[in-house]
């Protein structure tokens, strides 16, 4: 999984490169791999104030909105316009091409509370051990019993 | 054991119905709650649509205007379902929960593995899709066209269709469940193109709680034995509750700034980038 150094990374899988005080944003690579083929996505437009922690867009995938949740607190000065028409790019090339909006920052003392791609790569180790906590063990005996049968699958 | 919440089953306004399932979902966001169970019906029937469903474009607006058929968009993903007789479920938990995780197939897995108790104990043999299977074609609006990993089939089709919404650490997934299925109604208000071949594919895709358990199984029963699947499958109890004076003012912010608006219903945000 890929987390590129040059960018800061918020815990809620949001990632923010910055330019002097112009922050790009997108989700990262192990955010669109939990959630599988993204669908759509609707941001929040240009001009809209944003706050660190807050939600600028929400994205559709497997049956779930997802709220994207920004690292930085501003104003967006562009949204990436080619999204809505070509939203696979979000799975295939969410550091480049996927990327979401542009911010004006207005906090850059807020970027303290990001982390680093080591950083950020520790953080997904804890996310993943918590996920892995005790799952319903009768769930687990069950399993294959509350699966259909390839061979049922009709219809 | 833990304690979980449980809401009964009663009949609500369709956008009543939506705005308490929202309203619980961001209650929960802003304090610590047990998980919230919730069965519900609809006084009137409707249509309820995903997030990013376009109206106009999906669903036959004009059918449901002209039969009285409400339109309701829902906070979470998916296609849209035609309620009334149906049975809905909401869950409100959160992923730090012992039971769930942020991991969307996982949190589906759990929860049908829960109705799956629930309906072997109703008399229908229900399992979960391994792989899905997409929706095709005109029928491609319609919920229960389409079957996704972990959603439920009985005898090879879909008895349950469920979507969720994840917030700051919390998830809403609710569900319906049909009690008798209506191919040609479905058609009409959500397919917009009444045919044979439709209605028989319908029929050969979809299924209703009755069409397995037969005619005499009521909504009640059925509530209570998915409510004991839960608490066996998990490990849990569930202790009646109603809606806290919180959830019952954001219900009612909810529904006045959102699900009685024409514009929420059949625009969504009205924000979308580029939609």
């Amino acid at each position: 999984m890929l987390f590129p150094e040059d960018l800061l990374y918020g815990r809620d899988h949001t990632w923010a490169g910055i330019d002097d005080n112009i922050a790009t944003v997108g989700i990262t690579d192990y955010a669109q791999d939990k959630l599988d083929e993204i669908l759509s996505i609707e941001l929040f437009p240009v001009d809209s104030p944003i706050e660190q922690g807050e939600p600028f867009g929400i994205i559709e995938s497997l049956k779930v909105t997802t709220e994207l949740i920004s690292p930085v607190s501003g104003y967006i000065i562009s949204v990436n316009e080619d999204l809505p028409d070509d939203v696979g790019i979000l799975n295939s090339d969410p550091y480049d091409t996927g990327w979401m909006i542009t911010v004006e920052v207005r906090n850059l003392e807020g970027m303290d509370h990001l982390l680093d791609a080591e950083a950020y790569a520790d953080y997904i180790d804890e996310v993943e051990v918590t996920d892995s906590k005790e799952v319903d063990p009768l769930l687990d005996v069950e399993e294959d019993v509350n699966y259909i049968d390839e061979s049922e699958e009709v219809g | 054991m833990d304690t979980w919440r449980i809401i009964p089953f009663e009949q609500y306004d369709p956008f009543e119905n939506i705005a308490i399932d929202e309203a619980i979902f961001r209650a929960g966001r802003q304090r610590e709650m047990p998980p919230t169970l919730r069965f519900y019906g609809w006084k009137r029937p409707a249509v309820s649509l995903g997030y990013f469903q376009d109206a106009e474009r999906e669903i036959n607006c004009e059918y449901c205007r002209d039969r009285g058929i409400d339109i309701v968009r829902r906070p979470t993903g998916g296609r849209a379902v035609l309620h009334g007789n149906d049975l809905t479920y909401s869950l409100v938990a959160g992923e730090d929960n012992p039971h769930f995780s942020s991991d969307i197939v996982e949190t589906y897995r759990t929860i049908s593995g829960c109705i799956i108790r629930g309906l072997e104990k109703s008399g229908v043999v229900a399992k979960m899709v391994k792989e899905g299977r997409p929706g095709s074609g005109s029928a491609g609006a319609f919920c229960f066209a389409a079957a996704y990993k972990n959603e439920l089939l009985a005898n090879g089709k879909k008895i349950c269709g469920s979507a969720q919404v994840r917030a700051k650490g919390m998830f809403l997934q609710h569900g319906s469940l049909l009690m008798d299925f209506d191919p040609v109604a479905v058609c009409a208000a959500i397919i917009t193109k009444i045919s044979a071949m439709e209605v028989e594919k319908l029929k050969a895709s979809v299924t209703s709680i009755r069409e397995n358990a037969g005619d005499d199984i009521g909504i009640d029963t059925l509530c209570r034995n998915i409510a004991a699947g839960f608490e066996e499958v998990l490990d849990i109890r569930l202790i009646v509750g109603e809606l806290s004076p919180e959830e019952e003012t954001l219900r009612d912010s909810l529904l006045e700034s959102k699900y009685l608006s024409d514009r929420w219903n059949m625009k969504g945000r009205g924000t979308k980038n580029g939609h």
